[in-house]
């Protein structure tokens, strides 16, 4: 190595470090290297609040040997730290127990990732000034406060964007790389109710390329329209009602069925899903697809934390569950194929009829808007959460709710989803619309 | 004579006092009211079990130090990993380029603040190193098998860190700590009549290594195995308004959540709680105390200095029903015109401080637990709960109740399981009718509260309370319509 402080980078290091896994005597080895920018500015009262700047960086690794495997990581990248962390590349694998399970997939599984333009990474990002992110932050804020009036409590409006990259090399021959960049902008706003209530809204809108980015007139206007829509809001009596669950918030309820659809909730027992490959799991209207080819997609990528190459694949289709989610590992132990350990981009795809039709459709039934706390249990599929909405009768919210809960059974609820509608949640990994289900156990007084 | 800085971070790192003064000029070198340096160095090491084999380990160390200039309410913040002067003085000129005034002189000299002891800060005691983690893992699997022929899955996963931390301000503060935190976690899958159940208990906090003995290990698999029997008989309760019997411990997280999070000092500030207004009034009746401990002996949420390097203290928020104090990082007590209350915490040094809980708890009544149960008639009761959430501005609370019992004539009666509790903070308060004589804290040290993006670790208690009403999310509607 050379005198300078930090004569490695990127795949410089990544390739040292597997280098020295394998003098060490390790027999797979792979290694993450990392780097990341981030930038925010938030303001409030008219002045910035909180301007944060940094990059921070990092080396992760694994290494196997006999069947022995650990995982450590590192931000010290001083070679002098990093000639420790290499000379100690077994210590910590070998007081584990040996397991015949682990292991690399190894190269013929690699394949070649597509040579796709997934358009992650915007070449704006470099050019974007502080003043420029001052600007967007400050528009907001100022945009918010004139839409609001004067029952304004309190609004604070962010922009804050990341331009971060990987390299990922193992021993077997995968070799990945991938660059990215985030924009996000957004904030909470709350305003005055009767009975000291300050129902609050949050927004917060993310993209990869900055021109994706919602004009902030739009930004405000739907924080100022969320706050209001929870004016007044209070308990209904306790019923069974159609119910239907925005988009935006579908990612809680969904997030009790892919729990469930995980290799290791289905190797150790802790799973509702398990032994219903190719069965009905949901209604005609329930289909999940795993799209990792999205362009410019917040979870769109190449390949997957085992290195296996992207692949689009339908989990649920027609209410018929198609696929499970096990990684290599998981996939060893419970002697299947292995799908992929984490979903990229999430996609139930819409309808096609607006919210609103559907809405008219229903009758009396409950608009969720927000889902408060609540949980699922993987292993059986109960749950039950906390929401906010509103009642609607005719298409139209007649009464603003709070304080509420809906429960019931996984297994029984997907059976229950009549369509989705409207346009799916455009900002994030789950592109989801509003989930229209015909009878669900809503709680309140 | 300025203090010297006499540890770790001088002694590995080697960040003395001159260096520490020429980072905070920097900082305050456009102006500003004051700034203040964040060095930590956390080493967290975790190992699991899974059928029957202690085969996974994890190890992560971060490194890096946060630089906050600070003006009124305003935060410029920079941070960096690499702990080279020049890279140091870069990441202060970004948390300065908030202001643009005449510079702001440092300090003379740092006066170290002292400490007391609750928690261990000597690493040969409250570390616990992978080796002596893998046994104790092991042993795990046996007694849950021998407990009972229905379980027939058990994992475990025992994690622990040791964050080192050393805060220095311009106005001359001080402050060192090794704050240890650990968590033993077990949990088992247990079947009886293609019935399927999951449970578990955890055991942890600022605790010394010698707090998972044999004996200890063998309750912690006990807890875990009885918690999953008692499931397999259990049912989501029907849903509506009932009367709440909270259970001594882990139903704490509803003060958490209910009253906590709204007394935060930042969320005060700006308006955006719903006690923003309410300082000085009544807003539970006599029998209702409620503190935000930093001093608990060993218990997660326990600070000998905040991340500011406030000492650590305990904090009266409700005395008696009236409400008497908010928590308060430097800023939102500048802004009261208080003092720091030792509530401003971050994740880790990427994150600047902000008001935060520590451990929170209802101090005890008189009553005798069994008699809020008849009290309450019909209703429920809650025994463990896994999560809550809280909406600022409204103040409804949410809960997550993973185990509990019916209420029926004043006696404990089937168990019930996965239900959300809904309520409001405000209302809660109002509506707690009588608190029992059994405080208890969370035993664990696996509890994280997370908060504008930051997770710190956090710890409950509660004596057993009863609540006039709650709305319970069951499945079956009383009193309702289709």
């Amino acid at each position: 190595m050379n005198s300078r402080t930090h004569p490695l980078e990127g795949r410089e290091l990544a390739a040292w470090m597997l280098a020295r896994a394998k003098d060490a005597g390790a027999e797979a080895c792979r290694v993450r290297v990392h780097r990341r920018r981030f930038v925010s500015v938030r303001y409030r009262d008219r002045r910035p609040d909180l301007v944060s700047e940094a990059s921070t960086r990092g080396l992760a690794r694994e290494v196997f040997k006999a069947g022995h495997y650990a995982s450590e990581s590192t931000p010290d990248l001083r070679p002098a730290s990093l000639e420790g962390f290499a000379a100690q590349v077994l210590s910590r694998a070998l007081l584990t127990e040996a397991d015949p399970f682990r292991g690399l997939p190894g190269r013929e599984r690699y394949g070649v990732p597509p040579a796709l333009d997934l358009e992650l990474a915007d070449p704006a990002h470099a050019s974007l000034s502080l003043g420029e992110r001052h600007g967007v932050a400050r528009e907001l804020e100022a945009a918010c406060m004139d839409l609001a009036g004067p029952g304004l409590l309190s609004v604070e409006a962010t922009a804050n964007d990341q331009d971060s990259e990987e390299w990922v090399l193992s021993s077997d021959g995968f070799e990945g790389r991938e660059r990215g960049t985030e924009f996000w902008t957004g904030g909470l706003l709350s305003l005055r109710d009767e009975g000291g209530r300050r129902p609050e809204s949050w927004v917060y809108a993310g993209v990869r390329r900055r021109r994706d980015l919602p004009a902030v007139q739009a930004v405000a206007e739907e924080l100022v329209r969320r706050a209001r829509a929870g004016l007044g809001a209070g308990k209904i009596a306790s019923a069974t009602l159609p119910v239907v669950v925005e988009g935006r918030c579908a990612g809680t309820l969904l997030g009790g069925f892919l729990a469930a659809l995980g290799g290791r909730s289905l190797q150790q027992g802790q799973s509702f899903l398990a032994g219903r490959l190719g069965e009905r799991v949901g209604s005609p209207a329930f289909t999940l697809v795993d799209d990792p080819f999205i362009p410019a997609g917040l979870g769109s990528r190449r390949y997957d934390g085992d290195g296996l190459p992207a692949r689009r694949r339908g989990l649920v289709d027609g209410g018929v569950l198609r696929a499970h989610l096990v990684d290599w590992y998981y996939s060893r132990k419970l002697g299947v194929e292995p799908t992929t350990g984490s979903p990229s981009n999430l996609v139930l795809p819409a309808g096609g009829r607006g919210l609103e039709a559907a809405l008219k459709d229903l009758g009396r039934c409950v608009l969720v808007t927000e889902i408060i706390g609540g949980n699922a249990n993987p292993t059986t599929g109960d749950f039950s959460a906390g929401i906010a909405g509103s009642l609607c009768e005719g298409g139209r919210p007649v009464r603003a709710l709070a304080e509420m809960n809906i429960a019931g059974n996984h297994l029984q609820l997907w059976q229950r989803l009549i369509e989705a509608a409207g346009e799916p949640y455009p900002w994030g990994t789950l592109r989801v619309p509003a989930l229209v289900f015909d009878a669900v156990a809503v709680s309140g007084t | 004579m300025p203090a010297e800085i006499e540890g770790y971070f001088k002694k590995e790192f080697g960040i003395d006092a001159g260096l520490c003064r020429r980072l905070l000029e920097r900082a305050l070198s456009r102006g500003g009211d004051f700034a203040d340096l964040f060095f930590e160095h956390t080493v967290k090491d975790w190992a699991g079990l899974e059928d029957g084999k202690v085969d996974r380990s994890r190890g992560e160390v971060i490194l890096g130090v946060g630089i906050r200039t600070v003006k009124g309410a305003q935060v410029g913040y920079g941070f960096t990993q690499d702990l080279r002067e020049e890279a140091m003085l870069a990441a202060a000129a970004t948390a300065a380029s908030l202001v643009n005034q005449a510079a702001r002189p440092v300090a003379a000299g740092f006066t170290a603040r002292r400490h007391s002891g609750f928690y261990s800060t000597d690493p040969a005691r409250a570390g616990i190193a992978l080796e002596a983690k893998i046994p104790a893992l092991k042993s795990v699997h046996g007694l849950c098998l021998g407990a009972s022929p229905l379980v027939s899955k058990v994992t475990a996963g025992f994690a622990s860190s040791l964050r080192r931390i050393l805060v220095a301000t311009s106005d001359g503060v001080l402050a060192e700590d090794c704050a240890p935190l650990s968590n033993f976690s077990v949990q088992v899958v247990v079947e009886k009549g293609g019935r399927r159940e999951r449970a578990g208990w955890d055991l942890g906090g600022r605790r010394e290594a010698s707090t998972y003995a044999p004996a200890a290990v063998e309750g912690l698999a006990r807890r875990a195995v009885d918690r999953a029997l008692v499931l397999l008989e259990a049912v989501q309760p029907p849903s509506g308004t009932f009367a709440v019997v909270l259970g001594p411990g882990l139903s704490g997280v509803l003060l958490h959540e209910a009253i906590g999070h709204g007394l935060e000092g930042d969320l005060n500030r700006t308006g955006a709680s719903t006690y923003a207004s309410s300082m000085g009034a009544r807003v539970a009746g006599e029998g209702v105390t409620i503190v935000d401990d930093a001093t608990l002996e060993g218990a997660p949420g326990s600070l000998h200095c905040d991340d500011e390097g406030t000492p650590g203290q305990r904090t009266v928020v409700v005395e008696k029903g009236m409400l008497t104090g908010y928590l308060h990082d430097r800023i939102s007590a500048g802004h009261y015109g208080a003092a720091p209350t030792g509530n401003g915490r971050r994740q880790d040094f990427t994150h600047e401080p902000i008001p935060r809980m520590r451990n929170t708890y209802l101090l005890p009544g008189e009553a005798a637990p069994e008699d809020l149960v008849r009290e309450a008639g019909q209703g429920i009761y809650v025994e463990d709960v896994a999560n809550g959430q809280v909406r600022i501005g409204e103040g409804d609370f949410s809960f997550y109740v993973s185990q509990g019992r019916l209420i029926e004539n004043g006696r404990l009666g089937a168990p019930i399981k996965d239900v959300n509790i809904m309520g409001n903070g405000p209302r809660l308060l109002a509506d707690i009718v009588r608190v029992g004589n059994d405080l208890a804290h969370y035993h664990g040290g696996g509890g994280l509260c997370g908060k504008n993006g930051q997770l710190v670790p956090v710890g409950f208690g509660m004596p057993t309370c009863l609540v006039r009403s709650l709305t319970v999310g069951g499945v079956q509607a009383q009193g309702g319509r289709p």
